[in-house]
């Protein structure tokens, strides 16, 4: 079970090049690269993100650049899951296979009925998120086998197919 | 090396027909687990300075070494400077990074094309001039424009760096099968010359959306595809993720054989592969898609960005939509609208040919090869920019830019008051000194107008490199369907 309070960017096709601007691709310090976490987009995220936070956003998140600066910037910054519509394909696995935070996919339910600075618990286990601001709870959809197994490892190199 | 891969392509014999991206995935399987997700093997990694140190770090940390170092291939492209290569790089960590990759490639025992090499260049334009993509080929590399190299029938797949370090490690990767969607391209341009490649994707893209493709690989089929140049074919799969593909591939024909004879690289027994493509590298006609989307191409028009993602577009002869227009009842679209709007200074109902530009942009892995500058070169030939224009042009890799400067471009250009400059990825991505100023709004040929993606503040409009020559000459957009294209 995680717990933590909903940071909201209330659209679609949020790209990695707002989560991490390219000028800052240079830096391989993980806390620098977390100071300018989102900066493209929201210049107080930094200030105002905690530890266990959760972002909640729209369809497509974390479209564009295969960069995986964008989940390492967000984790780092404390970030421990993304609620979104819907990924893009490279950012979902990228925060998966490095075991940088964990993607989950919303329904319409929940990202209209989460609203900014709620705060929320998530149970993997039961596929299950519950808005505890409001007392509403909806359902997660569930990771796919590997994926699930991935994450279950702690990322890709812990993940060992023949324990299958 | 790489046969083993190819014959497997041969058919098995089962009944139901496959599709190319099927046949290529399914002759790379190294391991399968039961509803699909599979360990695939990795003919071709390339690897470039921006996401490849960690990977790197992470081998050294756990005493491990690069699997295939002879199938590894490494060049810098994304931070390189594109001014005088014979100056020091004043920007310190660019400097540490590319310096980085030479140590890297060194102790590994890997080939680089270094920031000196006549081959260096975008990662994406090298691979296909050098030989090294190839037809029924699995390609990945740490950049989400892998998927250019599609154009060659080649599963090109982008990936971030624990997937490098794991392929670096293992020569493989663990992949879900991505959905087959077929995309297909029919009728013929009436001007090729002025509706180009890049248009034909930029009406992909507005009509499908930038998640349109999510979790699918496209094949790109038909006459309006087939009649494609080996290079504008490139400018199409290139942007396959621009509307959320996994990858993007065209089924090779006569034409990719042609391209590839002769090359540094190409394998000594070519021709008998290219046989064996011939028989097995296409869609069986009974084949399923589990997705279908057909483009018209006889009357479309060169397409403009207004917006800040690539679906934000339309063609040159219409206004900017109102974000009701544009979202036709999805109140997230409608939003994402409104804020594009504000982000890019400009009004619905304003003429897309009114829009003014400050910089002109001719470049990227989308648009910096041979025949794009030529093509723009046409336009530019003996005019000049307009006088509130900054306008470059950066060649795709040292080699175009050698090709380029045989056949006299580089003094159209330059006559013109364009800048001339060094290969790289350059003001595509904002990482080098090349970079837009806040509210510059800028013509560019590259792939994402993404906020911010060619510096903090910056404007991006998407379009082909005609459009653009045209537009640094005008100092606003115009319909190159008026100019004179000889």
């Amino acid at each position: 079970m995680m717990e933590g309070n909903v940071i909201k960017y209330a659209q679609d096709n949020i790209d990695t090049d707002v989560i991490i601007p390219g000028q800052y691709l240079k830096i391989h310090d993980y806390a620098e690269i977390a100071i300018h976490a989102m900066e493209g987009l929201d210049p107080d995220f930094h200030s105002k993100v905690s530890k266990g936070d959760f972002v909640l956003s729209g369809k497509n998140f974390g479209c564009g650049s295969s960069r995986e600066h964008a989940p390492i910037a967000l984790s780092h910054s404390g970030i421990t899951a993304v609620l979104a519509l819907s990924f893009a394909r490279i950012f979902y696995r990228n925060a998966v296979d490095g075991a940088f935070l964990l993607p989950i996919e919303i329904g319409q339910d929940a990202y209209d009925g989460i609203s900014d600075g709620d705060r929320v618990a998530i149970d993997i286990a039961c596929n299950e998120i519950k808005n505890i601001t409001t007392g509403q709870t909806y359902k997660m959809k569930p990771f796919s086998e590997i994926i699930g197994k991935i994450i279950a490892a702690g990322g890709l190199f812990a993940y060992n197919p023949d324990g299958d | 090396m790489l046969l083993a891969g190819y014959l497997r392509i041969i058919q098995t014999g089962i009944k139901m027909g496959k599709t190319l991206f099927e046949k290529i995935w399914q002759s790379h399987i190294v391991a399968e687990r039961q509803d699909g997700p599979a360990l695939i093997y990795v003919d071709r990694h390339l690897v470039h300075e921006v996401t490849s140190p960690q990977a790197f770090e992470g081998l050294r940390i756990n005493d491990r070494r690069v699997r295939r170092p002879d199938l590894t291939v490494a060049t810098m492209d994304h931070n390189v400077p594109t001014s005088n290569r014979m100056l020091p790089i004043l920007d310190q960590t660019s400097a540490v990074q590319i310096q980085t990759l030479e140590k890297n490639c060194r102790d590994f025992g890997i080939k680089l094309f270094d920031i000196n090499s006549d081959n260096q260049g975008i990662v994406h334009v090298i691979g296909p001039q050098l030989g090294i993509t190839l037809p029924g080929t699995t390609i990945v590399c740490g950049d989400s424009h892998t998927s250019t190299h599609g154009a060659f029938g080649a599963l090109a797949l982008g990936i971030g760096t624990s997937d490098v370090e794991h392929v670096l490690a293992s020569q493989t990767l663990w992949l879900e099968k991505p959905r087959p969607f077929e995309i297909r391209v029919k009728g013929k341009r009436k001007n090729p010359h002025a509706v180009t490649a890049k248009d034909i994707i930029l009406s992909i893209i507005k009509n499908i959306g930038t998640d349109g493709g999510t979790g699918t690989v496209i094949e790109y089929r038909g006459q309006g595809v087939t009649d494609l140049s080996m290079e504008q074919r490139m400018t199409v799969c290139n942007m396959s993720i621009e509307a959320g593909a996994r990858a993007g591939l065209i089924a090779p024909d006569e034409k990719t054989f042609e391209y590839l004879r002769g090359r540094k690289y190409t394998p000594d027994d070519y021709e008998s592969l290219v046989d064996s493509w011939r028989d097995n590298l296409r869609t069986d006609s009974d084949a399923k898609f589990e997705k279908q989307f057909t483009l018209h191409i006889d009357d479309i028009a060169p397409q403009v960005s207004w917006g800040t993602n690539p679906g934000m577009t339309c063609d040159v002869t219409e206004s900017i939509p109102s974000p009701d227009e544009f979202s036709k009842g999805n109140s997230g679209q409608k939003k994402s609208a409104e804020k594009a709007l504000d982000y890019m200074a400009l009004e619905s109902g304003t003429a897309i040919q009114d829009i003014k530009i400050d910089r002109v942009f001719i470049g990227s892995c989308t648009n910096a090869r041979l025949e794009d500058l030529l093509e723009a070169s046409k336009i530019v030939k003996g005019q000049k920019i307009s006088p509130s224009v900054r306008a470059m042009v950066v060649p795709g890799s040292q080699m175009v830019k050698r090709q380029a400067e045989e056949l006299g471009l580089d003094k159209i250009f330059l006559d013109a008051n364009f800048e001339w400059r060094e290969s790289g990825c350059s003001m595509c991505l904002g990482m080098n000194p090349d970079i837009l100023s806040p509210g510059e709004r800028c013509a560019s040929t590259s792939n994402r107008n993404f906020e911010g993606r060619q510096g903090t503040g910056g404007r991006t409009h998407l379009v082909s490199p005609v459009m653009a020559a045209a537009a640094a000459i005008c100092g606003h957009f115009v319909d190159v369907r008026e100019m004179d294209l000889r």
